[in-house]
């Protein structure tokens, strides 16, 4: 089990070492601006091919590039609905701090939990080894965290559910 | 360590030139300002701030003979600067193009410069004397995408171009009442403004940072996805050699001579390239060597941000926890984006370059006692 995580991670950390290659870059269609490409997609070959890295059915990462940003989807583990909820939440939670995060998107991608996006005026204030630790620490700690919740729910469930019942004792 | 010097001027630069005794540096600090520093003695003083562009600068040449800096900006101007006195003073020039200007170079003859923008279009400027002002001339509908690199023939008329649609080009900038028909050479008669001499599509990906040899006899440009190319004899036979690179990809190139080449990018390191005697080109080595540093678990600031969010009672020491990746790079912690030689009067072999990141390093190398230089 830790092994394939392990597997998974690497996998990721390698893909993103590869992908994280921008640079400041105008839009061609607007004038003046700048925007990351990944989120507009108004140029098609500014983009390059998606890849999508799956662990499981359950778990996956979609790593979207462009030419000046770099968007990261994470699909979390979500065993039964009880962690459903927790995952919900809990991404939530993080999502609405998100400025405090930087690289971390307001709202997911469709069909994700997560989302990270990467620009490249992150990569010159930060160094990209760092952000890629970031991310990939992240991910280690998700799943870790959500079956921590889970355990905390539980005891505590059974913890309400001895001192009701003792009533009828 | 061929690092002659390193100067750490600003936090992020974009590009950078040198005045033609090299005493003075011009450098864009990645905002709308160039920085002109001096080289006193033991230091280096900052001597002027040239503001005018109200966005990022993008480019910046400085020209050898005439000592004109040219700059060009996001803002879709670009502004050439003459040194009267003390000061600096612009003249703005009229790209006629409705997108960001991204790369900009003085023609050897220093006549005219060109400028690729984002609005999939070259320009090609020249001053004209009788209304003193500079003229752009655009070359349209030859682009399918952003014109990220330009680079000039020796003979002043051709100019190769690399594109964010993965092609390299060469035209023709023949401008009447600017160059004469005799000064190119005889080996094409007549050649309009903007006609493509030839298209390059070499590259599945973005193509940058286009260099003639000092001969104008090879071409050469990297692509996006980690190669670099090498054309012999665009204007009759074209002869093309990919070599797909182990690391990541260039951003910008550099002729040493005829047979030496360096590359920059992604990786912070300069690679060397070379051809042997039969003309096949190779990777020869990392310019600067490679330290093995131990690897230490320095929780990034932003895992340490993240950790206080959520509380810190995160044990992180399972089995599985995957290696921090290592920085990349020596000299330079971040992507070198910029490549300029140092040249000392006519030699052909450049013996010093420099090379600035977006780490706001600039660094000189000394290539003389550490790159065996090919003829």
């Amino acid at each position: 089990m830790a092994n394939t995580l392990r597997l998974y991670l690497t996998c990721i950390r390698n893909t993103l070492e590869a992908a994280m290659c921008l640079q400041n870059f105008p839009c061609q269609e607007v004038e003046r601006h700048n925007k990351p490409e990944v989120e507009l997609k108004t140029s098609p070959e500014l983009l390059l091919n998606p890849v999508l890295i799956c662990r499981n059915e359950a778990e996956k990462c979609l790593i979207e590039t462009s030419i000046n940003s770099i968007r990261i989807s994470m699909k979390v583990k979500q065993a039964d609905e009880l962690e459903n909820i927790l995952a919900k939440k809990f991404l939530r939670f993080l999502s609405m701090r998100a400025e405090a995060f930087q690289v971390l998107r307001r709202k997911p991608v469709q069909g994700y939990d997560i989302s990270f996006l990467i620009t490249n005026y992150h990569c010159e204030d930060m160094h990209k080894h760092k952000l890629i630790d970031f991310i990939v620490q992240f991910m280690e700690d998700i799943d870790k965290e959500i079956s921590e919740l889970k355990l905390s729910v539980n005891t505590r469930g059974r913890l309400v559910a001895t001192e009701f019942l003792k009533q009828f004792i | 360590m061929a690092a002659a010097a390193i100067h750490q001027f600003a936090e992020c630069i974009t590009c950078h030139a040198w005045s033609p005794d090299h005493s003075m540096i011009a450098f864009c600090p990645n905002n709308n300002e160039v920085h002109i520093y001096k080289f006193f003695t033991d230091k280096w003083e900052k001597l002027h701030v040239l503001s005018k562009h109200d966005q990022i600068v993008s480019g910046i040449d400085w020209s050898r003979s005439s000592n004109k800096i040219v700059t060009v900006s996001h803002d879709r101007n670009s502004y050439v600067w003459t040194q009267e006195g003390h000061d600096w003073v612009p003249t703005l020039v009229i790209l006629k193009v409705n997108r960001a200007a991204l790369c900009v170079q003085w023609s050897p003859k220093e006549n005219k410069f060109a400028v690729g923008s984002g609005a999939k279009s070259v320009c090609i400027c020249y001053y004209e004397q009788d209304n003193n002002w500079w003229i752009s001339k655009v070359v349209r509908k030859k682009h399918e995408s952003s014109v990220t690199s330009v680079a000039w023939h020796p003979n002043n008329i051709l100019l190769a171009t690399t594109s964010t649609d993965g092609k390299c080009r060469v035209l023709s900038t023949f401008i009447k009442g600017v160059d004469t028909r005799g000064s190119h050479a005889s080996t094409s008669t007549d050649w309009k403004f903007g006609e493509q001499i030839a298209q390059l599509d070499l590259s599945s990906m973005w193509a940058f940072g286009v260099r003639w040899s000092p001969s104008g006899k090879t071409l050469a440009y990297a692509g996006h996805n980690s190669m670099i190319y090498f054309i012999d004899d665009v204007e009759t036979s074209p002869a093309a050699q990919n070599l797909a690179l182990r690391d990541l990809p260039l951003r910008d190139i550099l002729f040493l001579s005829e047979r030496t080449v360096i590359g920059v990018g992604f990786d912070c390191n300069p690679m060397i390239f070379s051809a042997d005697e039969t003309g096949l080109w190779s990777f020869v080595r990392y310019l600067d060597e490679r330290k093995v540093t131990t690897s230490t678990s320095r929780a990034s600031q932003l895992s340490e941000a993240f950790g206080k969010l959520y509380g810190q009672s995160k044990q992180v020491a399972s089995s599985d926890t995957v290696e921090p990746s290592k920085p990349r790079g020596g000299v330079h912690e971040n992507c070198i984006t910029c490549i300029v030689p140092l040249r000392k009067g006519n030699d052909s072999i450049v013996k010093r370059f420099s090379t600035s990141g977006l780490d706001g390093k600039i660094v000189v190398w000394d290539a003389e006692n550490h790159i065996d230089i090919k003829k």
